[in-house]
């Protein structure tokens, strides 16, 4: 039994079949974490007692032929910019090193009403701001693929946690591209959810109008589940979308997509698309044409530009939440101050990172006399002309398809000193944020060098049903899913 | 666009935030390299588009009650200091 390499649907499935206890799979994944997690550094922190509390009680359950929740049993790793109740949750950071949430987001209230288990809080980059999870106050985490590689990010510790194996299920929050790339360069299922069908109530700020949290998972049936269970109206985000949704997206999952159309946006796959990405999704495109979906090529003019709004956009947004991390009230407070304005001087630049405070520093440029016309203005004016080309795009195709990184997964280190060329890892992705719409990263390879290869379509708003259809007939057709990394570069 | 580290150094006390020397000039360095990028805004025709983001989408408010949280002694754990039903804080007026 090799519980690492199970979907959530099989061990949904193991336990009423009575195969193994929900005891037995949260103790084999807390024993492979304490394992293998040193060198891979997936987690910030592990709640083994609760888990196997839990475990105890769903076992209970399950013998007195109870009913069960979506996700019974299932365990699931959390992002650690979700708060929990009354476990740390740090935003990677040491500015909220110490901080306990005093109450439960909306989604781990929904999750732990599905019957989740929550076996861990994952590294991630400070306060979301990354695309290498190197950016974490805390740790490094490595690629499970090649330890010598970053796990893309900012959730690079939940996507590394399921592809090692440590959880069939895991919760990150996408703002950018922090849901897609990493499950695009650790090979796994990111779901990024239309904004609005997820609550955000609980889900530490990062850009307000961009952050939406989603699901990584093995499979693509599996993210269907995992929506599922976190998606809803919730009136402690006003931002909550209220519309009639059932949620259960398992439903049309296997009807096909013949007759579907497919729009291949020109622009992202142009000049700096690493040639194996390319040819590698040209070759899934062959997989659809072939089941009968109609695929066309056109123009979508907005990854430069739109880059750019993106970056003005949300550091404005973040230079404002994270105003309040002023060393008074929570979060880390220096030891050397004089007066009230040294206090909070020196409380944010010995509490904050330097990705963290290059953006408050963008943030506040953009925002200041004298530029906002210049930047913030035009960045919000191109905001709606993003979304007026997807929607376009949206009347003549189902979904689009593009890849969701330029790169295959990069050195640890490489573009540390150089965020620009970072930021430009996000071409691909930060544009889906701008104008809200849902999108998912599936694996659709391997390079050369055996590191994965991620595909993205897009689709219209709430039309996250037809989104994972799409990925699901492309998903068995390439068959890749029960690959997993032997974690032999780990050293 | 001219960034200094007279810029830098306004920007950073608007944030409050400091730099030092070196990191100052690193960063006038690194924003001059970002706004060129952002520049590729003004080869956009924004002239016709509005830009309210919202796109007639209306914003879902729930009632406007007061509840009362009940787990002050969680929330309170976050504070460094806690006199009774008061957050003790650093002297803030001079």
């Amino acid at each position: 039994m090799e519980i690492e390499k199970m979907t959530v649907e099989e061990i949904k499935k193991g336990y009423r079949t009575g195969e193994f206890s929900a005891v037995e799979v949260v103790t084999y994944y807390l024993e492979r974490i304490k394992e293998y997690d040193e060198q891979i550094g997936a987690f910030l922190s592990l709640c083994e007692n609760s888990a196997l509390e839990e475990a105890k009680k769903t076992d209970k359950k399950i013998k007195n032929n109870k009913a069960l929740g979506l996700l019974e049993g299932v365990p699931v790793a959390v992002k650690d910019l979700i708060c929990t109740r009354g476990l740390r949750t740090t935003c990677a950071s040491k500015m909220l090193e110490d901080f306990i949430p005093p109450y439960d987001a909306t989604v781990i209230k929904k999750l732990r009403e599905t019957g989740a288990i929550l076996i861990g809080k994952t590294n991630m980059d400070e306060f979301a701001m990354g695309s290498s999870t190197e950016n974490s106050a805390f740790k490094t985490t490595r690629n499970p693929w090649d330890s010598r590689k970053v796990p893309g990010g900012s959730s690079g510790g939940s996507a590394a946690a399921v592809s090692a194996g440590f959880t069939p299920f895991a919760i990150g929050s996408d703002t950018g591209g922090s849901i897609r790339q990493p499950a695009a360069f650790c090979g796994n299922v990111g779901l990024k959810p239309t904004y609005g069908l997820v609550s955000r109530y609980g889900l530490i700020a990062f850009a307000s109008s961009l952050d939406q949290i989603g699901t990584f998972t093995k499979t693509v049936k599996d993210a269907a589940l995992g929506l599922q269970a976190i998606q809803g109206h919730d009136s402690m985000d006003a931002t909550s979308i209220r519309c009639d949704i059932t949620g259960d997206y398992t439903i049309h999952l296997e009807d096909g997509i013949k007759g579907m159309k497919f729009g291949l946006p020109k622009e992202f796959y142009q000049e700096g698309l690493d040639e194996e990405i390319k040819a590698s999704i040209m070759s899934s495109i062959q997989r659809i044409i072939r089941m009968g979906g109609e695929v066309e090529e056109f123009s979508l003019p907005i990854t430069k530009t739109g880059l750019s709004a993106y970056y003005i956009i949300s550091s404005a947004e973040a230079s404002a939440n994270l105003a309040r991390y002023d060393g008074i009230r929570y979060g880390y407070r220096t030891e050397k101050f004089s007066d009230i304005e040294t206090l909070m001087l020196n409380s944010r630049t010995e509490g904050f990172g330097q990705e963290v405070k290059r953006r408050i520093m963008i943030g506040t440029y953009v925002l200041s006399s004298g530029y906002y016309d210049a930047y913030y203005k035009k960045a919000m004016i191109f905001r709606r002309k993003v979304k007026e080309i997807f929607g376009e795009a949206f009347e003549k195709y189902d979904a689009i398809i593009s890849p969701v990184s330029p790169v295959l997964p990069f050195d640890i280190g490489e573009k540390t000193n150089d965020p620009l060329q970072m930021y430009l890892s996000d071409i691909y992705t930060v544009n889906v944020n701008i104008a809200g719409l849902p999108a998912i990263s599936i694996p659709c390879g391997y390079s050369r060098s055996q590191l994965p290869i991620g595909l993205q379509i897009i689709g219209n708003f709430y039309e996250e049903e037809k989104l994972l259809k799409s990925a699901y007939a492309l998903e068995q057709d390439l068959f890749l899913y029960h690959k997993v990394p032997e974690l032999k570069g780990v050293v | 666009m001219k960034v200094d580290v007279k810029t830098i150094n306004h920007i950073a006390a608007l944030a409050k935030l400091k730099f030092g020397e070196d990191d100052a000039e690193r960063f006038a360095e690194e924003f001059k390299e970002i706004l060129e990028h952002f520049n590729n805004l003004d080869q956009e025709d924004l002239l016709h588009e509005d830009r309210n983001p919202a796109n007639g989408r209306e914003a879902s408010l729930r009632e406007d009650t007061l509840e009362t949280f009940e787990n002050k002694e969680e929330l309170f754990k976050n504070t460094k200091d806690f006199v009774d039903k008061y957050i003790l804080i650093p002297k803030v007026i001079e």
